[in-house]
């Protein structure tokens, strides 16, 4: 059973189609590339499936369920775009922010348990920044902040990670680094991980499964055969060419 | 020292005082972290207007401002989420919408008077036993709910969208923050007045938030700073016979200065 079902999904805002008769079905433990140009509709389609935004037609399952309603939104991790443009005067510590994963979870009037802690501690360890559990966010890295998020995404041990151009502002080695960590967290933990990205180089090695996205969905398939120019070209509407080699690949 | 304690209009207003300073920091500190500071002032204005309602009608000076700034905190938190209209600029068409009609309310009614000056800059002999009761038990359920939802109410404050996706009845948590804003605007201008109000929700979170702690430390000290200022302030009005507003906000605002040089 996919853990993600997409059925003639349509969206647009007054005359202007977003999404246009979209299927896909996305399998448990995928690691997923979204990839499009920009205002191709990509970080649409993610809020589409997080429910921030309603659809004008078509069906979503998650995790079985039909999206309208599945009530256990704490089994699918979001990560936002520009975590290291959020407000670096917030006082929140690296331990509360994680904490506030749970919050979507726990009811009303309930305070964390020792349970509670425990899940905060092992997505700290997960995350790589235990060490980091008593700072601030202001006092931290991009890449810092960006492992923070996630680890608050996954407190709430969800079965699908969605991530939202989670490289942008961070620089190439830190990229580099990043992507280990979340494949590692895809074949570790055997976590569904969706990701928008720009970055045609990053998916070639790593990712299962890819989505191009303009408007429609231009390619669906493994990595391999994204490779393909004609992918790209119907993709991002120009000539390109795309190479590959041992450590990554880049469109040209 | 204690015959200030004598006094039972000074007991009820540091009791008035003493509960408000607590839910004011509390609340204050959400509003601020949300980018939304100013929306006490929009709400005391608006309050003011339900003042003048009563000065009109001369009905209860209790219960038509809350009834008036609740009614407007849910258009103002409507308009602003579901409407996604710009947060100052509708905080802005509110509150000068809601003084001018105070104003043309206040001209039809007595004129300005001197418990519309008590409105708006606070005074200690203004609180009834009515308004004890009910500010005290206000109190007692707005800290409730609030304790009840910290950690969603956090969530939302910090980032709408994503606790959105995780389940989070945003609108409803914040439509809860501003109508608790509202209410408590309207219980505190007898004691802060309707012009300084907001400087009391502003001023401490603002500066707990110099400290750079995390925040349930920020929350403390903010609570703290409020508390501090209000018993302080209360004080000052009595041995000096100064508006109780006013004394409560410079003290709040000495606090801020000192711990700005501080933390330089």
């Amino acid at each position: 059973m996919p853990v993600i079902s997409v059925q003639d999904l349509n969206y647009q805002v007054g005359e202007q189609k977003i999404l246009s008769d979209i299927s896909f079905d996305i399998a448990q433990g995928e690691y997923v590339a979204l990839v499009g140009p920009n205002g191709g509709g990509k970080t649409t389609l993610v809020k589409v499936l997080l429910g921030l935004i309603t659809p004008n037609s078509g069906k979503i399952k998650i995790l079985g369920s039909l999206k309208k309603r599945f009530k256990k939104c704490y089994k699918v991790g979001y990560v936002p775009q520009n975590v290291s443009l959020f407000d670096s005067n917030f006082p929140l510590s690296v331990y509360e922010t994680v904490a506030l994963g749970l919050a979507g979870k726990k009811p009303w009037f309930s305070f964390l348990s020792s349970e509670d802690k425990e899940m905060i501690e092992m997505a700290l360890q997960k995350a790589s920044i235990t060490h980091l559990k008593d700072k601030n966010l202001s006092q931290l890295s991009g890449g810092q902040r960006q492992r923070v998020m996630i680890a608050r995404a996954l407190v709430s041990s969800p079965e699908i990670l969605i991530l939202d151009e989670p490289s942008t502002g961070v620089d190439i080695v830190s990229q580099q680094k990043f992507y280990q960590f979340l494949k590692s967290l895809n074949i570790d933990h055997k976590l569904t991980i969706i990701f928008i990205t720009h970055d045609l180089g990053v998916i070639a090695d790593d990712v299962t499964y890819v989505l191009s996205i303009n408007q429609k969905l231009v390619f669906s398939g493994t990595a391999q055969e994204m490779l393909n120019c004609e992918s790209a070209s119907e993709l991002y509407g120009i000539k390109s060419h795309v190479v590959g080699h041992h450590c990554s690949s880049h469109a040209c | 020292m204690f015959e200030i304690f004598e006094y039972e209009f000074m007991q009820r207003a540091f009791i008035v005082g003493i509960s408000l300073s607590i839910l004011t920091a509390v609340l204050g500190s959400f509003i601020v972290l949300k980018r939304y500071a100013m929306l006490p002032d929009a709400l005391s204005h608006i309050a003011l207007l339900g003042v003048g309602i009563g000065l009109v009608t001369h009905t209860s000076p209790i219960y038509i401002p809350i009834i008036v700034a609740a009614i407007a905190g849910v258009a103002i938190e409507y308009l602003r989420y579901k409407k996604q209209l710009y947060s100052d600029a509708i905080l802005s068409i509110f509150l000068s919408g809601a003084l001018a009609l105070a104003i043309i309310l206040i001209n039809l009614s007595d004129g300005f008077n001197a418990s519309l000056f008590a409105y708006l800059f606070g005074s200690i002999t203004a609180v009834s036993n009515e308004e004890m009761i009910i500010t005290v038990g206000f109190t007692i359920f707005g800290l409730l709910l609030l304790l009840g939802s910290y950690r969603k109410l956090l969530f939302v404050t910090l980032d709408e969208e994503t606790a959105k996706a995780s389940g989070i009845e945003v609108f409803g948590l914040n439509l809860m923050l501003v109508v608790l804003s509202a209410i408590t605007v309207a219980l505190a201008m007898r004691i802060v007045g309707i012009l300084l109000i907001g400087a009391l929700m502003v001023l401490p979170i603002s500066t707990a938030l110099l400290y750079k702690e995390n925040f349930l430390k920020s929350l403390a000290m903010a609570t703290l700073f409020s508390l501090v200022s209000v018993i302080m302030g209360l004080l000052i009005s009595f041995y000096l016979g100064l508006s109780s507003g006013a004394a409560i906000v410079l003290v709040a605002l000495l606090f801020f200065i000192v711990s700005l040089f501080l933390n330089w």
